[in-house]
Order: C-alpha cells, then sequence, then structure tokens
C-alpha cells in the first residue's frame, strides 16, 4: 500500500461490504415498515448543519464551508429535526410524526476504535405531551427491537426521567444544581452526590439521593418518582405487551449525554452490544429554534442493533436463490433465455460471481431461448425450473 | 451470562485495591501483585489486572464491568464510564511544577518567546489546562520522568502526577499550580451497570460504606 494515497478509509469510517449490507438492509426495512404502521413519515435532514465554536459539542466534526463559515457533519438528528420543524413548520401547531434512518457523525479520538459514522433509525413526535405520547414512543422503542427480532429481557429496556431526577436535587441552588446534573451526565455519580454534599445536602437525603442512583433495582426510595416511572411502563406495555410480560426496568440514574433531555429518558441496551438505542422527551429543544414545541423521540444505533442480534445468532431470512447463466456461442439465445428465465419469475445473472453475501446460487448453461443444462447435467425449461425453484 | 468482571490497575493502587476488595468481603486470594496470571477466577467475579491506563479503555468498551481506578486515568484518557464511588486512597495531585527559582525567568521567557515547552506524560490533561487558563504552551509527550524534562532542557516547566512532592523536590522542581486531584475510584461500564444492577448494587453500597467510614 502506498502511504501517500491510502486506500482504506479515513479513521472512524469504515466499508460495509454486502453481506452485512444486506443484514442491515433487512432491518432498515423492518424498522421503516414499523415506523410507518404507527403514522410516522420518513424525511431526510440534510447531511450538513451549520457548526458552532463552543467547547461542549467538541465531538462534533466541523470543517469551514467554500465560503467561510463554519459547518458541521449533523451529529444527531434530533437537533437536525428540531431545527427543520422550527423552521419548515412555523405556522404549524398540530402533531407531528417524523422519522428518519440516516448516518450522523461524531468526532472520536485516534486509536480509540470508535466509528465516526453512526447510522440511526428513529423516530419524532412533535407537538404531543402527556403519559400517553410518552408511552406510545416507549412502546414503539420495545416494538421495533422485537420486530428486529431482538430477544427483550427484563432490564433490556431502562426507563428514568430527568425531571424527577432534577427534583432529588431541587433544595441546591440554581448554579449547583447544573453542576451535579452535568456531573450525572459525564456519568460522574460520585463527583455529582459529593458536589451536592458540598452545596449543603443534608445528609439523610444525600444517603436516599445516593440510594436511588446506585442502590438494587426497586429500590428507588422516592415513592412518588417511582410511581410515576412504574406508571409509564406501564401504559407502555399496555400499547405493546411484547414476548416477555413485564418488559422495562424503572431507573432513576439513567441519564443519557445529550443534554437536551427534560422529561422521560430510555434506553435499550445489550449485554454484548452496550447501549443500542436511546430516547426521551425534550420539551425545550425546538424552542431554542424559536417554536416552543413538547417533542419526544429515539433513535436506535443500527449497527450496535445489528450486533447485538447477531450475538443472538440471527440470521436474515434466505433471498431466493440466484442463477448464474453461463452464456453459449448464441449471443441473441443467450439474451433471450435469460429473458425468458425472469419472466419466469428466477433472478439471473450472467457469468459467474465471486461475492455472493450469502446467497445461494445455482449455476446453469444456455441451449436455447428457453432451455439451460444444470449442473447435474438435467436439462430444464425456464418455466418448469421457475416453478420447481419457488416451491 | 459470564460472571461480572473486575479490572484492577497494576500498579500503586493494586495493594490497597486489593486490601478495600477484601474487607467488604471478595475473595481476591487469586490475585497476586506481580504474578504472571492476569485473569483470576474468583467465584462470582472474574479479576482481570491491567495497565492503569488501559483499564478504562477495558471498562469503557465493556470487556469489564467494574473497576478501581485512579481519577487522573479518566481525567487523561476521558473515557465514558460511570463513577461510582470515591475509595478515598491512592491521594495524588496534578500540578504544574517549574524549576525552583526559575519561575520569574520562565514568564520574562512567555512574555519574550509567546509560548512555554511544557513535558508531560499526561498531553490531555496539560492541553486542557492551559487551554482553559489561555497560556500557550507546546505540550512535549514523554514517556516516564517527566521531571527531568527542565534539568536537560527538553521543556521550561512540566505538568506530573504527585503524590508526596518529594520526586519534584529531588529534581529542584517547585509547584506552581495544581490542576487537579485524585483518588481511586469504582467506576462501571455504562451498560453493565445499568443490565447488573443487582449484581453491582452491593458492591457499591460495601464500598461507599467503607469509603465514608475512612
Amino acid at each position: 500500500m502506498n502511504p501517500e494515497s491510502p486506500i482504506g478509509p479515513p479513521r472512524g469510517f469504515r466499508d460495509i461490504l454486502p453481506t452485512e449490507a444486506r443484514e442491515l438492509g433487512v432491518i432498515e426495512q423492518t424498522l421503516a415498515d414499523v415506523f410507518a404502521a404507527s403514522g410516522f413519515m420518513p424525511l431526510h435532514p440534510p447531511l450538513l448543519e451549520y457548526g458552532a465554536a463552543d467547547s461542549i459539542k467538541r465531538r462534533r466534526i466541523q470543517f469551514l464551508d467554500s465560503d467561510g463559515s463554519l459547518v458541521a457533519l449533523r451529529p444527531d438528528l434530533t437537533t437536525s429535526v428540531a431545527r427543520l420543524v422550527a423552521g419548515r413548520y412555523r405556522d404549524m401547531t398540530g402533531v407531528l410524526r417524523l422519522s428518519y434512518i440516516a448516518p450522523v457523525f461524531r468526532e472520536e479520538p485516534a486509536m480509540s476504535g470508535g466509528a465516526r459514522e453512526i447510522l440511526q433509525a428513529g423516530v419524532e413526535l412533535v407537538g404531543a405531551d402527556g403519559a400517553l405520547a410518552d408511552a406510545e414512543i416507549l412502546a414503539l422503542l420495545v416494538e421495533s427491537l422485537e420486530r428486529c427480532g431482538l430477544p427483550m429481557r427484563e432490564s433490556t429496556v431502562q426507563v428514568g426521567n430527568i425531571r424527577l431526577l432534577t427534583s432529588l436535587f431541587a433544595a441546591l441552588p440554581d448554579d449547583m444544581r447544573t453542576e451535579v446534573l452535568r456531573a450525572l451526565r459525564n456519568g460522574d455519580i460520585a463527583g455529582g452526590l459529593s458536589r451536592a454534599r458540598e452545596a449543603g445536602m443534608p445528609a439523610d437525603q444525600l444517603r436516599r439521593t445516593g440510594r436511588a442512583l446506585t442502590g438494587a433495582e426497586g429500590e428507588a426510595p422516592e415513592a412518588a418518582a417511582a410511581g410515576e416511572l412504574c406508571h409509564a411502563i406501564d401504559l407502555a406495555r399496555e400499547r405493546w405487551p411484547g414476548t416477555l410480560t413485564g418488559w422495562g426496568v424503572p431507573n432513576l440514574s439513567l441519564v443519557p449525554a445529550l443534554p437536551y433531555y427534560t422529561g422521560i429518558v430510555f434506553e435499550a441496551m445489550h449485554p454484548g452490544a452496550g447501549v443500542i438505542a436511546s430516547g426521551g422527551r425534550y420539551d425545550l429543544l425546538i424552542g431554542a429554534f424559536g417554536l416552543p414545541r413538547p417533542a419526544i423521540g429515539f433513535a436506535i444505533d443500527v449497527l450496535q442493533l445489528h450486533r447485538a442480534l447477531f450475538a443472538e445468532a440471527w440470521r436474515p431470512p434466505s433471498q431466493r436463490p440466484l442463477l448464474l447463466l453461463r452464456a453459449n456461442a448464441d449471443e441473441r439465445a443467450t439474451m433471450r433465455c435469460a429473458a425468458s428465465l425472469r419472466a419466469a419469475g428466477l433472478a439471473v445473472a450472467l457469468g459467474d460471481l465471486v461475492e455472493r453475501a450469502g446467497r445461494a446460487v445455482i449455476h446453469a448453461e444456455v441451449i436455447d431461448e428457453r432451455r439451460v443444462k444444470l449442473d447435474d447435467g438435467r436439462v430444464a425449461d425456464a418455466i418448469a425450473l421457475g416453478r420447481e425453484i419457488a416451491s | 451470562m459470564r460472571p461480572l468482571r473486575f479490572a484492577l490497575a497494576q500498579g500503586l493502587l493494586l495493594n490497597e485495591a486489593l486490601a478495600t476488595l477484601r474487607a467488604i468481603g471478595l475473595d481476591v486470594s487469586g490475585v497476586t501483585p506481580g504474578g504472571r496470571r492476569l485473569v483470576v477466577d474468583g467465584g462470582e467475579i472474574e479479576f482481570v489486572l491491567a495497565r492503569p491506563s488501559d483499564i478504562a479503555t477495558y471498562v469503557e468498551r465493556g470487556a469489564a464491568d467494574l473497576a478501581i481506578v485512579g481519577k487522573d486515568v479518566l481525567l487523561e484518557t476521558e473515557a465514558r464510564v460511570i463513577e461510582l464511588v470515591e475509595l478515598g486512597f491512592g491521594a495524588c495531585r496534578f500540578v504544574v511544577a517549574a524549576p525552583r527559582g526559575a519561575v520569574e525567568r520562565s514568564l520574562d521567557e512567555y512574555r519574550h518567546l509567546g509560548t512555554l515547552e511544557v513535558a508531560t506524560k499526561y498531553p490531555n490533561v496539560a492541553e486542557r489546562h492551559f487551554r482553559a487558563r489561555g497560556v500557550a504552551v507546546e505540550i512535549v509527550k514523554v514517556a516516564g520522568s517527566a521531571e527531568v524534562g527542565p534539568l536537560v532542557g527538553l521543556a521550561d516547566w512540566i505538568v506530573d502526577l504527585v503524590a508526596t512532592g518529594s520526586t519534584l523536590r529531588a529534581n529542584g522542581l517547585a509547584v506552581v499550580e495544581e490542576i487537579a486531584s485524585s483518588t481511586a475510584r469504582l467506576v462501571a461500564n455504562p451498560a453493565s451497570y445499568h443490565l447488573r444492577r443487582r449484581e453491582i448494587a452491593p458492591v457499591v453500597e460495601r464500598l461507599a460504606v467503607r469509603a465514608a467510614a475512612r
């Protein structure tokens, strides 16, 4: 390989070859169908958004456009949808159901093995508020995963609530509370709690809060908070009972890294693949673009979902076999033979094929316009062969 | 499901980490500091020994579920893990240090030359610190013994991790300012923490009680 012109893609990006692409295609199609069956309409936000100089969003891949403006490969589709809704649906007050299957891009340090291109499939329900909307989106996430073939365990889907979590620190001054929540978003529970102690949180309250964040499941001491989380899960189970009775675990310590959530939050995780989906209510994000609207949504990391499915021994349904047709000397007869095989419902390709991506192939040689000779020496008519392979 | 995997940093923290785990009733008898076996079966928990800076990677990527690791490693690697308990041992500080009596001279140099050279094993911590301070520096990454840097003319200042400060003193260096303090922490992989909460919570609870009693 010439190091001056590398043959591989840039760090954090990779080629997806046919075996994997076909499996991803099956997952994407399933998700698109599930989203559509709940009334969600696909849309395509642009690949580029305007960048920003703030350091909190350092994980963006940014560069200068030819006119000098700072642009970023979209790091997140929810923010793009929020911007789009605030701009294009300014005069609309009702409900929007939007869905997407598209890549997002995030900066990762070199040598960390982290992908910089992440394929997301998600929905956003804009303009709907309240427990029903929360439960519908939570249920749709579980339905999406199960329809793709992911077996649910009790702990696969975890449900928290940023508003309830914030209320645990209600007695702290605003700036301290913000700092505690920032620590929790960064995964620093120990640091968040010690900051709360420094800010004067009483010892018994600190102990109860600590237990809510690090205790075993079901030990959430704030009865009202636990009740609200369980209610959301119960309601969602009515909409999608699923294959596992009692899916979903209330978990107040669930704090997604993205800063815009304001209410219910949820994540789906798998022991082999980590977090495969996350979502929640973000009632202030669209308002930040000038159009206050309640909203809730989720995004599935399609590659991580694929990883989890693979770990569960999932394989896509097999495709109809491909007939590889060897030409004979008569070119016109060869083309006509291919046409009659296709007309008989067969998938046909001329010549041989190296990359088969797991697809079964049948070799045959052209005899005349409607007959081929199979590898076992048998001569078959196009229509009969089509019927044979279909059955 | 495999047993809960607990990564331990080889080095300064190991003995104290083992004592702490023993004190909360975990069987760490199979783990021998300096031994050759790096993966040790401890019944319900499997222990893995690794270099401190690799521990964060193991936990971030889910190869280990839990670990005891210094906050210093987390600050340098910026690993995305859940920090559960401040254990209170292994205290050390990230500091900026300069040759004793040379601070004024290097500040004068900074005025004239516009930049300071800083040798460190911790380029991320150093870079973040000086950027936040608005000081222009050139970070010189070294793999060990940054404190030699000013002596041999490699750098004006160093950013290093100090426990007692005796190494600095021995090399004629003095602390210019403190960047951050660090103690050992119990950390968890985010997905493991939520998925295996029932197994992890008792460990967290007992370690928190012990840390609070220190």
